[in-house]
């Protein structure tokens, strides 16, 4: 474990000494983090290693917090970031612990990266499509450690991968816990579906019955539940407390964050706050139950449950994100579900999503679509943009699908923080959405 | 061992591995960040170090970068992929380093005042007005850079960065925001800020759109930088022989006479000014357009060679784990510097004064079109008649560079990849739109 070897309890004996008001929150959070990138055949210079570690202490007290962050971990960064974040010195400080981490693994073997694009290519051609692409494939390792006043949870790690596709006729980007055939196959199916797609006609603006895959579901249900329900974005709008009991969406709809429950090399066990993380309802039956929600937010509101919290690094103040979004599954089939949105839309995937924390709206963008006729999948449709207010999308889902899939994978930007994000939902079916090409 | 002799004992193990062509990026700051948001008031300190290496042969290239310093042992993976050619060592013309370098980095008091007086100077005006979020950043970075080709380069920077987000009290308001950079955090003008957000706030309250209209337009500065933005396919080469082609009329120009764009990485009091770029070459001014006709993109040293055009000195490379790119440091519109915004606003019958963008907008170089929303006033006799908002901006890009009358002197930078900027320009030839489709 390479974020063994940090004395924890002289680590909190030291946090003790600054956190000497009733409600103070002192935590010193240790990152390590290893990325393994193999470039586009095409580009120079071939592998790419980037390898950081470093350590930030932070003291929160009457809504005011302090942040002292260092790349590196050694007892005498330790001591010095401890001395800019104390608001008063201790007359007979205690030493200052010993940091001494274990060094970095080797480098593991990375054969299987540098064998992934050809995978794919072969994949690509197995479905009789041969196109030009670039493609970069990257390892992301992170190891973290937080420890507390009052508690030093287990060392947490992540393990996934990501891949970006230069087209000639745009991007394309996916994040995946693992390399394995499956992965190839649905890249592949992604990219060549992509390929066809290209030339396909535009929709018409239209209010339309939408049936979303699940990949689909899990970034609209990322942006229009996960980012609305986060205690920073409902603290833009007021009082966060008013938001619990909303009827948000129709009683199809239970939403939970669960990070226990993600694909095993990027599950949690406790949030980069050190909180236990938790199966966390943020809709049951389409009612706002517990949003998410970090220690500074939980610290103003009994009603808010912490276990939320993310961290882009260790320079940045934690903020309350999703982890990994679950749609529970209805009764749908899929057959049912495009038999009641004849004459509209099916989007197997998203390439990105926004939403206006005030004003609610959000825009979701679709490579491409299908049209759906006869309660099958027609002929394939342009890019689209899907746009509404997040109380009338959730109001107008009128099917959830019987089977879940882990999918939807991707990164989510927002204040400035990258974060991956995991999903595993079922389709969706909306009776009526804003669909414009 | 100082920075010197652990980047040669780097080259010399790498250059013992068969990689002959070694280079060492090293960099170090510290910087500091306020915020006042959702998550309370917010004071982070960090301090920064990291390396990164690049190193190739004939027949394959690696890259690696880490925090702290780099150790000869490695970690070196095999290389792999493209050979790697480094540029040489060429003369660095003189360069005065700015004053402010010494200067110190603010205080938290200081930092938090400037964002309390932005809000006080808005709510004052408007009354019920809401700060969202209130950021301040500001660091010092020192860079060195060491090839086995020569090259032993250093110089050091520091910057700035504002950002503010605001709300009117009225239902359904949106959230407006500024971006800004500046050498020195000393030098935001709280009352300028307030009064850029008074107006936008206001405008998207009282603006209202024709449906279709035509005139003289006055685009503000961060309209001008919203376009160059869009134009950067032009400006970075690859693809910028395609676009040239297409917008160059029979006389062989792309813009009107008064058009002159130009990148300069030495730009006096720039927040990237600096002797070297990121490769360790000269920086200089570039001019891509002069007076109406295409000059030349900006070039690497290596995309120059063998072509008639010179390197631009404009490889970025904004942080030690990002690759070296080429990609603009101050690119701007060169202003006029004996025109008056107002000179221009007194010559305009009927029209509109457009100050600011209401979105990102959507350009298209290959169909050669644009729709921006906007926002500012109706013009009458030079004088501001009726507020205007949620209007689109459209028509096509060769048609804005030509329809260029009147360039005033008030340059403005932005924050965009590098720094953008545009005076104030009069044009013709384009439309106002309520509804872009």
């Amino acid at each position: 474990m390479p974020l063994s070897g940090l004395d924890a309890t002289a680590v909190a004996r030291c946090l003790s000494q600054i956190a000497d008001h009733g409600d103070d929150l002192a935590e010193a959070y240790f990152e390590r983090l290893e990325e393994v990138e193999y470039p586009a055949a095409d580009e120079e210079p071939g592998i790419r290693v980037r390898r950081e570690e470093g350590f930030a202490i932070r003291l929160v007290r009457d809504g005011r917090s302090w942040l002292a962050a260092r790349d590196q971990i050694t007892t005498g960064a330790f001591g010095e970031a401890m001395r800019q974040v104390a608001r008063a010195l201790p007359a007979a400080p205690y030493p200052e612990p010993t940091l001494d981490p274990a060094p970095f693994p080797t480098l593991e073997d990375t054969s299987r990266l540098a064998r992934f694009p050809t995978a794919v290519t072969r994949a690509i051609r197995r479905q009789l499509a041969a196109f030009p692409m670039r493609l970069r494939v990257k390892r992301h390792r992170r190891w973290l450690r937080v420890i507390g006043t009052q508690l030093a949870p287990e060392p947490q790690s992540e393990s996934f991968y990501s891949c970006d596709v230069d087209l000639p006729w745009g991007r394309f980007g996916a994040l995946t816990p693992d390399l394995s055939g499956g992965t190839v196959e649905r890249l592949a199916t992604s990219l060549t579906t992509l390929f066809r797609a290209q030339d396909a006609p535009r929709v018409e603006p239209a209010e339309r019955s939408v049936v979303l895959a699940p990949p689909a579901a899990a970034v609209l249900l990322h942006e229009v539940v996960a980012h609305a329900l986060e205690t920073d974005t409902l603290m833009m709008g007021g009082r966060v407390e008013s938001a619990l009991g909303l009827q948000l969406g129709g009683p199809l709809l239970n939403v939970l964050d669960d990070p226990t429950n993600a694909p095993e090399s990027v599950r949690r066990s406790s949030d980069d706050e050190g909180m236990i993380a938790v199966r966390r309802w943020l809709l049951r039956d389409g009612v706002v139950e517990q949003p998410l929600a970090d220690l500074f937010a939980a610290h103003h509101s009994r009603a808010l449950m912490p276990g939320a919290a993310r961290r882009g690094n260790r320079h940045r103040s934690p903020a309350p994100r999703s982890t990994h979004l679950e749609l529970l599954p209805g009764d749908s089939s899929l057959h049912e579900l495009l038999a009641a949105a004849d004459r509209g839309l099916y989007f197997p995937e998203v390439s990105s999503g926004r939403l206006d924390p005030l004003s609610g709206r959000f825009s979701i963008f679709l490579p491409y679509g299908r049209r759906i006729e006869g309660g099958a999948l027609g002929e394939l449709v342009g890019p689209c943009r899907l746009r509404g207010t997040v109380s009338g999308l959730l109001g107008g889902i009128n099917g959830v699908g019987q089977d879940v899939e882990s999918a939807g994978a991707g990164w989510c930007a927002k204040n400035g923080l990258k974060l991956p994000v995991w999903a595993t939902t079922p389709a969706i079916g909306i009776g009526s959405a804003e669909v414009r090409g | 061992m100082t920075g010197d002799s652990l980047a040669s004992g780097v080259v010399e193990a790498l250059a013992g591995r068969g990689l002959k062509d070694v280079e060492v990026f090293l960099k170090s700051g510290r910087s500091r960040r306020f915020e006042i948001g959702p998550q309370g008031r917010i004071a982070s300190s960090s301090q920064e170090e990291g390396w990164a290496v690049r190193a190739g042969s004939d027949r394959s290239s690696l890259f690696v970068s880490g925090t702290g310093r780099p150790a000869t042992v490695g970690p070196w993976p095999d290389p792999d992929g493209q050979p790697l050619r480094l540029p040489p060592a060429v003369a660095v013309p003189l360069w005065n380093p700015p004053a402010d370098l010494e200067a110190p980095l603010s205080g938290e008091i200081e930092a938090i005042r400037l964002l309390e007086a932005i809000e006080t100077s808005v709510t004052s005006e408007l009354s019920g007005a809401r700060l969202l979020r209130g950021l301040l950043d500001e660091g010092s970075s020192q860079t060195s850079i060491l090839s086995s080709r020569g090259i032993d380069a250093s110089y050091r920077g520091r910057a700035a960065s504002l950002f503010v987000e605001m709300a009117g009290p009225w239902p359904g308001a949106e959230t407006v925001g500024v971006a800004m950079a500046r050498r020195e955090m000393r030098s935001f003008h709280a009352p300028t800020i307030a009064r850029r957000l008074v107006d936008r706030l206001l405008l998207q309250r009282e603006g209202q759109s024709p449906d279709r209209d035509r005139g003289e337009f006055l685009l503000g500065p961060a309209l001008g930088v919203r376009l160059l933005v869009a134009l950067l396919p032009l400006v970075l080469g690859g693809g910028s022989e395609a676009i040239v082609r297409a917008l160059r009329d029979r006389r062989g120009r792309i813009g009107s006479e008064l058009l002159t764009i130009k990148d300069d990485g030495r730009y006096r009091g720039g927040i990237l000014e600096a002797p070297v770029d990121g490769e360790g070459r000269p920086t200089r001014e570039t001019v891509i357009v002069g007076e109406g006709r295409f000059n030349q993109p900006l070039v690497s040293w290596n995309e120059a060679q063998g072509t008639a055009v010179g390197a631009s000195g404009c490889v970025r490379r904004p942080s030690w784990r990002d690759l070296p790119r080429v990609a603009p440091s101050h690119l701007y519109l060169a202003p006029s510097p004996d025109v008056k915004v107002a000179s221009l606003l007194t010559a305009v019958t009927r029209g509109y004064y457009l100050i600011d963008t209401q979105g990102s907008g959507r350009f298209d170089l290959e169909r050669d079109s644009f729709r921006l929303p906007v926002c500012g006033f109706a013009l009458r006799q030079g004088h501001a008649a009726v507020p205007l908002a949620g209007a689109w901006l459209t028509g096509s890009i060769s048609a804005w560079l030509r329809g260029i009358q009147g360039v005033a002197r008030d340059i403005e930078f932005e924050p965009w990849s590098g720094m953008i900027g545009s005076p104030t320009t009069l044009v013709t030839g384009l439309e106002l739109r309520r509804n872009p489709d």
